[in-house]
């Protein structure tokens, strides 16, 4: 019965927290997307020849999460009978879209333009082994196109 | 600046349900704890149609796994005293309530507090010295007597243990599947709660066979009703509550049950009470040989 007691409240406390952190994120990422708009990312390969860019760098934005006990339990759930992971779904939505604002947000810091040929890379930190709260990683990178109006010494500046 | 290129923010929601999460939960647990329930429902059903088949020798073979380290221990003289007049009245009810040769029934007697007896595999009978301290009469403790004897007859234990390991089982092969220890958190806890000692039913028609097993010894039923009385203050009495109510049926619907089947069988509710041995009290005097390990 105590287990049960304890099954409750970890339940409770996994959905209550959960929400609160989903909520919170994404609404700073609706405010920080609507920002770096003009960042555009691209996965295209080659910029246009117009963009004639006096530098390009490496920007790269990684983020962990983890799942609530209560997602864990509701995916367990759904794996008995399939359907859609809908409790991870926000999980990785969340993911992918922090992982890229914050390479978008490095690029903004050294003056860059636009974000070419931007890749995602995941990653489960747990490996589904027994008894880990699971937990992803999301790591986009592509690279940054740093105009040659930009002044040579921010640009150094902010590379070193 | 760049007029070739522009993000536009796409619209929320894409890759995202909008349906509440606890919604879908709810719908989950319900569907899959109804399809565990009918699962062990129904194979619980089978394995109690079934276990009256496994003969009781095997039965015997089973109870003597358990009882064996049971033997080893001495017996202080007093209990053998108890344990012989339990022993023969438990022979005369057995007799009454024409119990075939081949299911024995042997009574064990406990020296512990707990205000409690119970039947198990083999036609083991189990008394407590806290419940025989709490007994005024024979006729008390026939009733007691006749009931458990009742279990053996109708193969209870077998077919409650039967069910207990079917559905052990089921939950072990669900829990695995889902390949989580929180399910089997859970699915262990309603399987606990589906899975009580015996069935109301199998307490009634036990309280019925005992009825008719004291008309037949003592020709009447004196003492079926004192019985409940004496438990009842047994529970007010002592911290701890007596376990023969933990999965019995509710006192007062078992005494008018009692009432309405004496009456049906015009058994006499009143007559000569047989007094308990003169020793009985001194037997059941605490000695330093405490069994333990219950």
């Amino acid at each position: 019965m105590y287990d049960l007691i304890i099954f409750f409240v970890l339940m409770s406390l996994g959905y209550g927290f959960g929400r609160i952190a989903e909520k919170r994120h994404y609404k700073s990422i609706i405010e920080r997307e609507t920002d770096l708009n003009r960042i555009p990312a691209i996965v295209l390969r080659f910029p246009p020849p117009s963009t004639k860019p006096q530098q390009t760098v490496l920007v790269m934005g990684s983020v962990v999460i983890s799942i609530d006990y209560f997602k864990r339990v509701a995916a367990k759930l759904r794996g008995l009978v399939g359907g859609r992971m809908k409790s991870y779904e926000t999980l990785l939505d969340r993911a992918r879209r922090e992982a890229v604002l914050r390479m978008k947000e490095q690029a903004d810091g050294m003056g860059a333009k636009m974000v070419f040929n931007i890749k995602m890379e995941t990653a489960s930190i747990s490996k589904g082994r027994k008894g880990n709260i699971g937990s992803i990683e999301v790591l986009a990178y592509g690279t940054a196109i740093i105009p040659a109006t930009m002044p040579m010494s921010v640009t150094s500046q902010s590379l070193a | 600046m760049i007029p070739e290129y522009k993000q536009v923010q796409p619209p929320e929601g894409i890759n995202t349900s909008k349906e509440h999460p606890l919604k879908e939960f709810g719908l989950l647990l319900a569907g899959v704890l109804l399809i565990v329930v009918v699962a062990i429902v129904s194979l619980s059903y089978a394995a109690h149609l079934l276990a009256p088949f496994i003969p009781f020798s095997a039965e015997q073979k089973m109870a003597d796994m358990f009882s064996s380290q049971l033997k080893d221990e001495p017996i202080a003289s007093q209990d053998a005293e108890v344990t012989r007049y339990l022993q023969s009245l438990a022979d005369r009810l057995a007799k009454a309530e024409e119990l075939p040769a081949t299911m024995p029934i042997t009574v064990h007697y406990i020296d512990a507090e707990t205000v409690n007896a119970f039947a198990t595999l083999g036609g083991h009978v189990f008394f407590f010295r806290g419940l025989l301290e709490n007994i005024p009469n024979e006729n008390v403790l026939a009733m007691v007597m006749a009931h458990e004897i009742a279990h053996v007859k109708y193969r209870h234990p077998i077919k409650s243990l039967g069910r207990a390991v079917i559905t052990g089982t089921a939950i072990a092969v669900v829990s695995s599947a889902a390949g989580g220890n929180i399910i089997a958190d859970v699915l262990g806890e309603t399987g606990l709660l589906t899975a009580l000692k015996f069935s109301r039913e199998q307490e009634q028609k036990s309280d019925k066979t005992a009825l008719q097993a004291l008309a037949h010894v003592y020709g009447h039923v004196e003492g079926a009703n004192t019985l409940f009385d004496v438990l009842e203050q047994a529970h007010q009495g002592a911290r701890q509550a007596p376990e023969f109510f933990s999965s019995h049926p509710h006192t007062d619907n078992r005494i008018e049950n009692i009432a309405a089947m004496a009456k049906m069988h015009n058994w006499p509710t009143r007559g000569d009470i047989t007094p308990l041995p003169a020793q009985f009290s001194d037997w059941l005097a605490e000695t330093d040989n405490q069994v333990s390990g219950f």
